[in-house]
């Protein structure tokens, strides 16, 4: 049986006495959207950076299409589309020029970026934004260009931290469907988010990380996630603090 | 690596940085150095007058040349100092680094590409310095000299702009380092600080970032073939050292 294509096994990370990730175990198969929560600070996006080679484990797996993400072919990530602490979003560029860029360096080749171009900017709604330079867009506008970035060569793996952070109403609700017809399309999907309610709506699975361990998971047909999060958090606390 | 270069160009081209650092490279510098010639040639007894006699290295196109050769060794080293920083520390003063990660193009052809591009650009800035000289002096009749003068006070020029521009290279290293263009620029500025005390001391071309500044000054202090050839092993290290840096690091410190 081949390797999920995200894959992450007892991975552990340190960044000087603070202990990041202890032990994290967890996998996204093709055509799912697993949704990770936790509070600030408790994991997410450093097991996210380290998926997709951002930063090295001290110890643990981890896997993108079943190559180790630190040393995996050059070629493989061409399948990958990330949005992780920052955007792809060149201040001085315009909005046509930031795309067609991060579609070259996603190794798109020249022939086709102007479609896959034309095409971004009609799904991401950036048509009147786009001949400005992305210093000038409001922040919404600079997440759907970033989100953009990430999925223009239409990768197979996506790994996408917050995505909806700054979105207004419509941009939180295109990029549910925008996840939902990515994964329907076959890609396996990783994202983070604090909005439960959102996640719960679009996630096959939640899985709950706190003070770098993940503790549980949600269910997402349940009705109020919030309660059974916080119940969850709230009870690891109480257990490591020796609270009553 | 195309790719790469092409969006490293793109980048270069589209910034204020790039635009107004390029014109200031182009045009102050040699208007500096006919100003000061201007000045020389005067004669006098003014405290500017005086410095700029002082620099004087000969008459006519020589000496013209020869304090635009001198300003160009420090300027241009500073100018493009502060490009190579701005070129590999914007990316984390602007948080573009991370999205450099899990691409096929990968960071260290990323890193190349961005030489290259520097590369490209001090070739046209030094092109257009030179040319601007000569234009300079044609214009304002600096001065009866042969055709081979000429020449060789230009060919000088160029040789000495280029090894001021593979000097100021290694920036890119501390900007990496130092996750910002601030530290690197901050670096230049001490080089030039600690270069001038050095080679007062004595050490003459041994430091490479003394390098130009001594071609320029000619006679005694003229650096060796061995000392020139210090300048290249410097940049070439400097550009080692950044792309590996930029193979290993992680996204954030």
């Amino acid at each position: 049986m081949s390797a999920p294509p995200i894959l992450a096994r007892d991975l552990v990370r340190r960044f000087g006495d603070e202990l990041a990730l202890d032990g994290v175990t967890i996998d996204v198969v093709a055509g799912e959207i697993h949704a990770i929560v936790g509070l600030n600070g408790a994991g997410k996006t450093t097991l996210m950076r380290i998926l997709v080679g951002m930063a090295r484990a001290d110890s643990g797996v981890s896997m993108i299409l079943g190559h180790d993400s630190g040393s995996a072919p050059a070629a493989l990530w061409s399948e990958v589309g990330h949005s992780i602490e920052s955007q792809f979003a060149y201040p001085e560029l315009t909005v046509v020029e930031n795309l067609s860029t991060a579609a070259e360096l996603h190794g798109v080749p020249r022939s086709e970026v102007s479609d896959l171009v034309s095409n971004a900017i009609e799904k991401f709604e950036l048509d009147h934004w786009k001949d400005r330079r992305s210093r000038t867009l409001s922040l919404g506008n600079r997440q759907r260009l970033g989100l953009a970035a990430a999925v223009i060569h239409d990768p197979s793996v996506l790994v996408l931290d917050e995505p909806t952070n700054a979105l207004d109403p419509s941009g939180v609700v295109f990029v549910r469907a925008l996840l939902t017809d990515a994964a329907r399309r076959g890609s396996a999907i990783l994202v983070s988010s604090h909005h439960l309610d959102q996640v719960a709506r679009i996630a096959d699975r939640i899985t709950v990380l706190h003070r770098a361990r993940i503790i549980g998971s949600l269910d997402p047909r349940e009705s109020d996630p919030e309660k059974q999060f916080f119940d969850m958090v709230y009870g690891v606390d109480r257990t490591l603090d020796g609270g009553g | 690596m195309r790719a790469a270069v092409r969006a490293e160009w793109l980048k270069v081209r589209r910034s204020s940085v790039g635009i107004t650092i390029s014109l200031l490279l182009t045009f102050a510098l040699p208007l500096m150095g006919f100003g000061m010639y201007r000045v020389a040639e005067r004669g006098g007894t003014s405290p500017l007058a005086l410095k700029a006699s002082a620099f004087l290295v000969g008459e006519g196109w020589v000496g013209y040349v020869g304090l635009v050769a001198q300003i160009v060794a420090v300027a241009l080293f500073l100018g493009v100092g502060i490009m190579t920083s701005w070129v590999f520390g914007r990316e984390h003063a602007d948080r573009t680094f991370p999205a450099l990660f899990g691409l096929p193009t990968s960071r260290p052809t990323i890193a190349r590409a961005k030489f290259v591009v520097l590369g490209w650009w001090v070739l046209l800035i030094v092109a257009l310095i030179v040319a601007v000289t000569a234009l300079l002096g044609f214009v304002a009749e600096v001065g009866p000299s042969h055709f081979g003068d000429i020449a060789a006070s230009l060919g000088k020029l160029s040789a000495i702009a280029v090894l001021a521009a593979l000097l100021a290279l290694p920036s890119g290293y501390v900007a990496s380092v130092g996750r910002g263009y601030l530290p690197a620029i901050g670096a230049l500025i001490v080089v030039i600080a600690v270069t001038q005390i050095v080679v007062l001391l004595g050490t003459g071309g041994w430091i490479p970032f003394a390098v130009p500044g001594l071609l320029a000054a000619g006679g005694d202090l003229a650096p060796t073939d061995v000392q020139i050839a210090l300048v290249p092993i410097t940049a070439s290290l400097g550009i080692w050292l950044t792309v590996r840096w930029w193979r290993n690091a992680e996204s954030n410190s």
